[in-house]
This record gives structure tokens, C-alpha cells and sequence, in this order.
């Protein structure tokens, strides 16, 4: 009975094992996926299977007939990447028993994640379980397990601040927007310059539905491209500043070398509109902005580091709750685990 | 009805201070441990001191027949339960975030604070309104608009705080749960346009009665409620014209407020001096 719960396993490779050039050459693309894990079933040895591939892991969760699989599955996983066992050794790692339970159940909260805390990979754990259970490779054991662990995930999320605060640059500066405006759909944005992280910054606006977005460059076509991407507008670099009043968000990246955004040509914009607020995020370096819009009544100016300094302190902060976070998923691993083995002692309908 | 509820009107308004100190400490425990604010437990309490407080204004009521506003204590507790009140229709329409916890603190000062003074609830002979329902009106009108304004200095203060952790960029604790700027200083704008409404109307209708008996009111109070009413008409225009906004705006409506209710104290006492000035022969053989 216990036998075939003592052959439950994990096997996988993810950022804590493995740096990136490596994990480069583990990533399996959903169709390989799919076929290894039909052909993971098909082993006689194998009876419940399921992988789980994302760009920062790949994991075979399985329940073989006999404890002593490792070395096969090893074998069979290195033979479908072409990659040398050595390689995949050095960084894999290996559960089997309650520490699947465990492991499976910090994956889904995102305790295991690169950014902890994230919510994605619980979307692409119920991803991984919906097609392993439509091909047919999951059995009562795992169906169990990947439920529980998607509940757990929930619990653990709610009773912790494991979640709270955003961790990224365009997801703080939403928040911030927010916190100045409160719904962002009558928000207009006013992109000037087309750097990568005010790019994000601006789709993770767009993704909030703010009014509308603007783009504004000195080299037209890069503002129309990018206008065209977000499904905004493009505006010639010499008139963004008669046109400042029209936004209440005006995100900075451009390569000047001193500032474009003063307190003497905001103010005549925020004549215009004194009972809006002006949110100013300056992602340039050298700056774009002069720290002297500070002093002006409505107006709130954040630079690169503030975001950064921001999504660190929540990082921190989510980082402190790990432990509570595994506490509750260590309970609830406990009883998933009793649920299963008085599940395997309860003699078979036949 | 009231006569079978074994309880006395002071011991109705003491335990609805107590449930608002109750909310108070709870909300301020929750976010000091950076815990989630208890939204729904708030509400409970404030619904459950505003329903002691409702019970302690109709016992009040009852026995002086008359809206209990005769002295200091009375008009406190009526500006704190009209300030509940509003509470009760602002939040959740606009989904004030924290106007709970901030609105159990203003109340927990003004019911609980004037409470456990009890030289505040002093004795007054009955039918201190000479039985007119207009200038009963007046008065609680003019009680309740002070509701309003308080509810305007407590967003207001709401606005400053989330303002602060802005520009200082601090972002855990309260800053967190506050609603965002332009939200709190669009409701200070209604709130204020609202509350000058109500206080216009209060004394138009006192002005009425003013005309018909000019002896009965004191000079004193005329001029003070004058000049309360004349601040808060300045700063509805200067907002209307967009002249005074967003952080003057706040500032004030919470000097207005705080100047408001200074002004109570003397007011009262010069209508309690009135009263124990024994009336003269002249007015008697009237």
C-alpha cells in the first residue's frame, strides 16, 4: 500500500539548480512536452505523470510502480533533450515521498518562483495538469495532488502578504497611478522617448485601461512604431510641450543629456487643469526631469530608483512571509498526504 | 416605546462612544500590524454606536420633547451621529477606504470626549426653542451641516496624509489603504459644496425667526455663525473657481472645521449666561 505512495516523485531542474545558459539547453517546447509525457506513461514502470514546463523550469511529477525509477526517467528525460546526464545531474534536483506534496504545493503559490510570490505559475500548474489529464497521463494520485496544491495555493496566498505589492517597474508605477488617481480609465498617458522599461511601464497602463497613450520622440518613426504597438497616438517631439496639459501621466525616457520637464514649462499645464494631478515617472538616465517639480502642489515625480526602491521593499516584504507561507502549505502537504495514503489502504472497486 | 427601554439617555450615548472607540482601536491594531483593514467588522461597530447613539438622541428627545440640542454635549453628539450618518452614505458609494476608521476617531472624540465631561451636558429649561419648528429647523440643520463639514475635514485630512506618503514616497501602513488623491479631494468638493448648501439653508431659516424676534438671538452667536457661515462661502467659491484646490483646499476645510467647533463653546455659554441671567421686570410684565 505505502509502496506505491513511496514511489511518488519529482524530478526537475529550475533557477535554483540551474543558471540560465544551462536552463536554456532543458527547455522543452509544449509539443516535446507532450510527447515525453505520453512517452514517460506509455514506460511500464510509470503509472501517473505530468510535466510542468515554464521559461524558469521543467518538472516531471510522477508515481512510478517502483521506488527505484530515478535513474531511468534520468535516462529517458537526457535522451529526448540530446543533453548529457552530467549536465542534467549537476542541476536537477530529485523528491520523492511528502517533499512532492510540499514541493508541488510551494510551486503553485509561487514560493519556489524567481519573483517570489508571483501569480503566473499557478495559471501555468493548472495548465500543465489540464493537458496531462486530457492526454490521459494522470491517474487519482496526481489529480488529488495538483487539486490540493491549487486550494492550498489559494489559502496560503490569502492568510499571507505573500502577493502583496507589485515587483516590477510598470506594475509599481501602476499602483502608484492608482494611488494619485484612483480608476485609471479618464488617465491619458504621454510616452516621451521609446525606452524598453518605459515601454512595459506604458503597456502595464495600457493593460489598467487608461484613456489613451501617446507617443512622443525625436525620431518620428520609432514614436509611430511604437504608437502603432500600443494603440496610441504619435505626436512631433517639437510640440509635446504645448500639449502637456492634455495628460496626467507623462512617462520620461529619452537619451537628452539634461533635462526636457521643468517646473517653469509644467506650470503653465497645470494652469490649465490645477484641480488634476500630474503624475511625472522618469526613467531616463541621464534624468529627464528637474527634481524642481517636487515643490509643485500636485505634482508627483518618481524616478527609476523610487520605482526600483519600491519593488524591492515589497519584494522584501514577500520575501519575510515565505515562512508563514510554508507553514500553511506544510499542513496542508500533511493532510493531502493521510487523504492519499488512507485513499491507496481502501481496498480497490472492482 | 421609549419609556420601556431600561436605560437611561447618557448610558445610551456612553456605550455608542464605546462601540466607536471599539472601531477606532480596532482599525488603528489592524494597521499598525499591517494586517488586511476589517471593512465589514467596522462597519458593524460604527452601525452599532450609531444605533446606541440614534437610541440616545430619542430618549433625549423625549424627555425635553424637543431635538435635543440645548447644550454642548447635545450638539456634539449630533454632529458626531450626523457625521455616522454621512459615513453611512458616502463610503459605500464612493468606497472611501479608511473614512471608517477616521470617522470612529472624530466621533469617539466628540461623543466620547464630551461624555466623560459631564459639566457639558448642563441642565436647560424646556422649550429652549420656543416651541417654534422652524428655528428647531435651524438648528438642526445647522448641527447637521456641521456633520458635513466634519466629514470634509476628515477626507480632507484623509488627502494630506495620502499626499504626504506621495511626495515622500512612503507606501506601507496607511498610505497603502487610503484612497487616492483625486478621489479624496473630488469628495471634499461635493462634501463642501453640500455641507455650505445645508448651512445656507440653516440659516436662512434662522434669519427668518432672526427678523420676527432680533431680542431672542444674541449678538454674539449672530456674529460668530456669521463669520463660520462667510469663511465656508469663500472657500465653496474659491473651489467652484477652481482657485483653491487640491492641498489649500484641505487645509481649509480643516481650519474651518476646527474653527467651527471652537466656536460652540462660546456660543453656548453665551446663550447658558442668558438663561441664568434672571429676566428683568420689564420683560416679565410684558
Amino acid at each position: 500500500m505505502s509502496d506505491v505512495l513511496q514511489s511518488l516523485f519529482v524530478l526537475g531542474s529550475s533557477h535554483h539548480q540551474a543558471p540560465l545558459e544551462v536552463r536554456e539547453r532543458f527547455a522543452l517546447t509544449q509539443n516535446e512536452a507532450n510527447a515525453l509525457q505520453k512517452q514517460l506513461h506509455a514506460n511500464g514502470c510509470i503509472r501517473e505523470c505530468l510535466i510542468v514546463n515554464t521559461c524558469n523550469r521543467i518538472e516531471i511529477y510522477g508515481l512510478a510502480t517502483t521506488a527505484d525509477i530515478e535513474s531511468d526517467i534520468r535516462n529517458e528525460l537526457c535522451a529526448a533533450h540530446g543533453m548529457s546526464r552530467e549536465l542534467f545531474d549537476a542541476h536537477s534536483f530529485w523528491h520523492t515521498n511528502l517533499d512532492v506534496l510540499q514541493h508541488a504545493l510551494e510551486v503553485s503559490t509561487g514560493l519556489d518562483s524567481q519573483m517570489v510570490g508571483e501569480t503566473d505559475i499557478l495559471g501555468q500548474m493548472k495548465g500543465a495538469y489540464a493537458t496531462a489529464r486530457e492526454l490521459g497521463c494522470t491517474g487519482t494520485v496526481l489529480n488529488r495532488l495538483f487539486e490540493k496544491s491549487f486550494q492550498a495555493a489559494k489559502a496560503a496566498r490569502s492568510q499571507t502578504a505573500i502577493t502583496r505589492g507589485q515587483i516590477s517597474i510598470g506594475n509599481v508605477a501602476v499602483d502608484l497611478a492608482s494611488r494619485i488617481f484612483g480608476k485609471l480609465s479618464s488617465s491619458r498617458v504621454l510616452l516621451l522617448g521609446s525606452g524598453d522599461v518605459a515601454e512595459k511601464t506604458a503597456q502595464a497602463l495600457q493593460s489598467r485601461g487608461v484613456a489613451d497613450i501617446t507617443v512622443s520622440s525625436r525620431t518620428y518613426e520609432n514614436a509611430h512604431a511604437l504608437a502603432s504597438q500600443l494603440g496610441g497616438a504619435a505626436i512631433d517631439f517639437s510640440d509635446y510641450e504645448q500639449q502637456l496639459s492634455r495628460f496626467d501621466i507623462i512617462i520620461c525616457s529619452t537619451s537628452a543629456p539634461g533635462t526636457i520637464l521643468n517646473a517653469q514649462n509644467l506650470k503653465p499645464a497645470l494652469k490649465q487643469q490645477p484641480e488634476r494631478p500630474c503624475f511625472l515617472i522618469d526613467l531616463a538616465m541621464p534624468r529627464d526631469i528637474s527634481s524642481d517639480v517636487e515643490k509643485l502642489d500636485s505634482v508627483y515625480l518618481y524616478n527609476l530608483d523610487d520605482l526600483s526602491a519600491i519593488a524591492n521593499e515589497n519584494l522584501e516584504q514577500r520575501r519575510a512571509e515565505i515562512e508563514n507561507a510554508r507553514s500553511i502549505l506544510k499542513r496542508h502537504a500533511w493532510t493531502l498526504w493521510l487523504q492519499l495514503r488512507r485513499r491507496e489502504m481502501q481496498p480497490q472497486k472492482v | 416605546m421609549l419609556q420601556e427601554i431600561a436605560m437611561t439617555d447618557r448610558t445610551a450615548f456612553g456605550i455608542g462612544a464605546a462601540i466607536y472607540l471599539m472601531a477606532f482601536i480596532l482599525g488603528g491594531i489592524m494597521l499598525l500590524f499591517k494586517k488586511r483593514y476589517p471593512r465589514a467588522a467596522m462597519f458593524a461597530l460604527l452601525t452599532g454606536g450609531f444605533l446606541m447613539q440614534t437610541l440616545g438622541l430619542n430618549l433625549r428627545g423625549a424627555e425635553i420633547k424637543a431635538c435635543p440640542l440645548g447644550n454642548g454635549f447635545e450638539i456634539a453628539q449630533f454632529i458626531a451621529w450626523s457625521l455616522v450618518l454621512l459615513y453611512f452614505i458616502v463610503g459605500p458609494i464612493f468606497r472611501l477606504r479608511l473614512l471608517g476608521f477616521f470617522a470612529a476617531g472624530l466621533t469617539t472624540l466628540l461623543a466620547g470626549g464630551t461624555w466623560l465631561v459631564p459639566a457639558w451636558d448642563k441642565p436647560y429649561p424646556p422649550g429652549i426653542f420656543g416651541g417654534n419648528p422652524w428655528i428647531e429647523l435651524h438648528a438642526a440643520l445647522a448641527i447637521f451641516s456641521y456633520g458635513v463639514f466634519a466629514i470634509v475635514a476628515l477626507v480632507s485630512t484623509m488627502f494630506l496624509i495620502q499626499q504626504h506618503g506621495l511626495k515622500k514616497k512612503q507606501f506601507s501602513g496607511v498610505y497603502a489603504y487610503l484612497p487616492s488623491v483625486q478621489q479624496l479631494d473630488l469628495m471634499a468638493k461635493r462634501l463642501m459644496i453640500t455641507g455650505g448648501t445645508v448651512l445656507t439653508a440653516a440659516l436662512i431659516f434662522g434669519a427668518v425667526f432672526w427678523i420676527n424676534n432680533p431680542d431672542l438671538v444674541p449678538l454674539f452667536k449672530l456674529g460668530v455663525t456669521c463669520f463660520i457661515w462667510g469663511g465656508y462661502l469663500t472657500v465653496v467659491i474659491l473651489r467652484i473657481q477652481k482657485k483653491l484646490v487640491t492641498r489649500r483646499h484641505a487645509i481649509a476645510a480643516i481650519v474651518l472645521f476646527l474653527l467651527a467647533i471652537a466656536s460652540l463653546w462660546p456660543v453656548q455659554s453665551a446663550r447658558h449666561s442668558e438663561l441664568d441671567t434672571p429676566p428683568s421686570v420689564e420683560s416679565l410684565s410684558k
